[in-house]
């Protein structure tokens, strides 16, 4: 080592001797300080374990919210599917024919004309007439026609009435002879 | 101790013939694994990637919500409600298929021998018992026949589209077929009310969500309603009367339009026969469309309003001209009658109007200018589609200008060798009611584009003058002696309280076979009421009535009814004006 250092020296320039005399480096003892193992330990033991929990409870916490939603959500679908069912049966009863078909059904009638009475002035325009069922509205067609082989005319037979026979007889015979042809 | 042991070499072999056959042996292992690895993910590596991503992985779809089409306040004529398809697996159903099939025709209302040849229909894994079923219905079904231990059931998302009202507007609306829309605004505005699917894609375990796997949602955008100026209860009700007044008659069909007269807007557009929108495939297809729309008919005596007023807008007449009416004219080679016998007769104006003589019309109209009548016919929106948004609407036939000979206009001034579709014709009539200003009616609250790209509805309505004020004063006044009921032609179509002008109209039809006037009749009847303030114009028209009645006694009575609902209706108060006395001899 000394060798090294005296080649070292023999090669540098005179002038550098002082400063690199300065230069020269000495270890710097190691100060071992022995801090207590346990705590780091336990705080470490305390992270990881929290960490491991913390993890479980926060996963299975979401799993309970994937559950909680799954069902929630076929929940909302079912009520919204209601709702629109109830809508669509509420539409149904709006329909004007239907609750026309329930007012003639209560023996209501079109209304007359209406009389209108201005608030501001107090005068009563229009002739009110009231409804007096004259003028029905027909709200379901007419039945389809009958080809004329289902709904031949009607075939009257004129019998007269014979002498022999009281009329309580023959006003039967009649009733029936008429029900024959109608068939 | 060391000498004891046997050499290690002679039993293992040297130790470089041991590494060298280590090494050839990895790099052969090494170089499988090298090739998989280029199989892998060189060759074909989507598919494998796929997999993986179908392992766990669910896509469902996010149906849109179809838009429903509005009344003019909000009542749906067609909406859309959450529904599923009921089918059925024949090999698990089979066993029990009479008591299934007898349980399916109590709950879902189906035909039961086709439901039970269905769940026993041998070799088949997949059948539909019933569609479009609303979907709360077919969960109740499903829970119900497993609790009965009926197996081979289950359902799928089939959206079901709903006619509330059944028949009311269906020629406007339209309907759907089994996925596509057929008919109808719900054609002609798919776009705005289909909306956009969306998809959602996530990783089930358990038939739960995984809380941390991939998933992507892409939302729906559900379909916007489509609000229409219709209203359902006078649309109700004036198909009613239409109806009533068709079968009455024994007419082959009919139409009636009720026009809003300020702003154009439809309040109903009524055919008959109709459909029920809900069953369209039990109507014959011709009773599908919209006849006031698409069919073209010859306007006969209604038109002769239009002819007039423009008379009176260029000053060429008033309604106290006088006019000598010969028993029948002669044109050419071609007479010219009017519908009742007379002899010679001394009409006004106003009476030629009032009894309806197309001689006087005629003979009126020879002060036109060559020209001047067609100018005003297409200004009162004749020979030009409405574009209200009704598909496949007809424009109607107004000869053009060049091939118009002098027999020409004298057929034309009373409403023949023409031909119009009834809301163009109501708009026509309208023009009067406004005021001589010509709105264009309008059948779309707002604004909505056809599948064609043309933006209709009420935003884009249009107003020009035609006629002026005081030409439609005049007019007016003289249709006001049309059902008067000395003078007039039409007293049926009186509304009690109110002062009402009209104008009836029976006219020649062209037939199918011929090509020519085959001998049947359109007759209508168009007017609006109160005639000094005008809220409504009704036009009737009814096609080939069999019990020989026109357009006072068939177009008349049902005008009334109408007119008389939507005064009501829209509690119109009677002005308390008085009817005119215009003179119609002299």
């Amino acid at each position: 080592m000394s060798s090294t250092v005296a080649q070292i020296r023999t090669r540098m320039p005179r002038i550098a001797e002082v400063a690199v005399e300065r230069a020269r480096l000495t270890v710097v003892p190691r100060r071992r300080t022995r801090a207590a193992r346990m705590p780091f330990v336990a705080l470490v033991s305390m992270v990881l374990l929290g960490g491991v929990v913390g993890l479980l409870l926060f996963n299975t916490s979401m799993q309970q919210a994937s559950f909680a939603s799954t069902a929630l959500e076929d929940q909302a679908s079912t009520l919204a599917a209601r709702q629109q069912t109830l809508q669509m049966d509420l539409d149904q009863l709006r329909n004007p024919q239907r609750i026309a078909k329930a007012a003639i059904g209560l023996g209501m009638v079109q209304a007359g004309n209406p009389a209108f009475l201005e608030l501001g002035t107090g005068k009563v325009t229009g002739v009110p007439s009231p409804g007096d069922g004259t003028t029905a509205l027909r709200i379901n067609p007419l039945p389809p026609k009958k080809p004329a082989l289902l709904n031949p005319p009607a075939h009257v037979v004129t019998v007269t009435p014979e002498e022999s026979h009281d009329t309580g007889q023959q006003s039967t015979g009649n009733g029936r002879h008429r029900d024959k042809n109608h068939q | 101790m060391r000498q004891t042991r046997p050499p290690r070499g002679s039993r293992r072999g040297s130790p470089q013939l041991r590494l060298r056959v280590g090494f050839v042996f990895i790099a052969m292992v090494l170089s499988l694994f090298g090739a998989r690895l280029v199989q892998l993910q060189g060759l074909d590596p989507n598919s494998y990637a796929a997999m993986a991503a179908a392992e766990g992985l669910v896509r469902v779809d996010l149906p849109a919500e179809r838009g429903d089409i509005l009344d003019r306040n909000g009542e749906p004529l067609a909406d859309s409600v959450d529904g599923m398809m009921v089918v059925a697996d024949p090999a698990l159903t089979a066993a029990k298929a009479p008591e299934l099939a007898r349980f399916l025709y109590k709950r879902l209302d189906i035909d039961y021998v086709s439901t039970l040849t269905k769940l026993r229909a041998p070799g088949s894994r997949f059948e539909y018992i019933a569609r479009r079923v609303p979907s709360t219905l077919a969960t109740a079904v499903i829970a119900a026949a497993e609790k009965h231990g009926y197996d081979g059931l289950d359902t799928r998302r089939d959206p079901v589209r709903d006619y509330p009202a059944g028949d009311v507007a269906a020629n406007l609306v339209g309907f759907m077929g089994t996925d596509e829309p057929l008919a109808g605004f719900e054609r002609t505005f798919d776009t705005q009310l289909s909306g956009t699917d969306g998809s959602a894609r996530y990783e089930v375990g358990g038939g739960n969500r995984i809380p941390l796997g991939d998933q992507t949602v892409t939302k729906p955008v559900d379909g916007q309603d489509l609000r229409t100026t219709i209203d359902l209860d006078l649309q109700w009700y004036t198909q009613r009367v239409l109806r009533q007044t068709v079968e009455d008659a024994g007419a082959e069909s009919g139409f009636a339009v009720v026009m809003d007269s300020r702003t154009g807007e439809l309040l109903a557009v009524a055919d008959d026969p109709t459909y029920d929108a809900n069953d369209p495939t039990d109507a014959p297809k011709a009773d599908l469309g919209s006849r006031a729309m698409q069919d073209v008919y010859e306007p006969g005596s209604v038109e002769k309003v239009l002819t007039v007023s423009s008379l009176l807008d260029e000053g060429l007449v008033t309604p106290q001209t006088r006019i000598v009416v010969p028993p029948m004219l002669m044109r050419e080679d071609r007479p010219i009658h009017d519908w009742f016998p007379h002899g010679t007769i001394h009409l006004t104006m106003a009476g030629a109007i009032a009894k309806s003589s197309n001689i006087a019309t005629v003979l009126a109209a020879d002060r036109f200018k060559q020209g001047q009548l067609y100018d005003y016919l297409r200004q009162f929106g004749l020979g030009q589609p409405t574009g209200i948004g009704v598909r496949g609407e007809t424009a109607g036939l107004l000869p053009a200008r060049s091939v118009w000979t002098h027999q020409t206009q004298d057929r034309i001034a009373f409403g023949q060798s023409l031909s119009v579709n009834g809301v163009q014709m109501a708009a026509a009539i309208n023009t009067i009611a406004n005021d001589g200003v010509r709105v264009s009616p309008s059948l779309i609250e707002g604004s909505a584009t056809t599948d064609d790209g043309q933006p209709v509805g009420t935003d884009h309505t249009t107003k020009r003058r035609v006629v002026s004020s005081r030409a439609a004063t005049q007019m007016t006044h003289m249709m006001e002696r049309v059902v008067d009921p000395e003078v007039g032609v039409a007293p049926a179509a009186q509304v009690p309280g109110y002062v009402v002008a009209g104008k009836t109209g029976t006219a020649q039809r062209v037939g199918k076979a011929c090509g020519c006037y085959d001998g049947t009749f359109t007759v209508s009847f168009a007017g609006f009421a109160p005639a000094d303030d005008p809220r409504f114009t009704v036009y009737v028209v009814v096609q080939n009535p069999s019990n020989g009645g026109g357009g006072g006694s068939v177009g008349g009575p049902a005008f009334s009814k109408i007119m008389s609902y939507a005064l009501k209706r829209y509690a119109v108060p009677p002005t308390g004006a008085k009817p005119s006395t215009l003179p119609v001899e002299w």
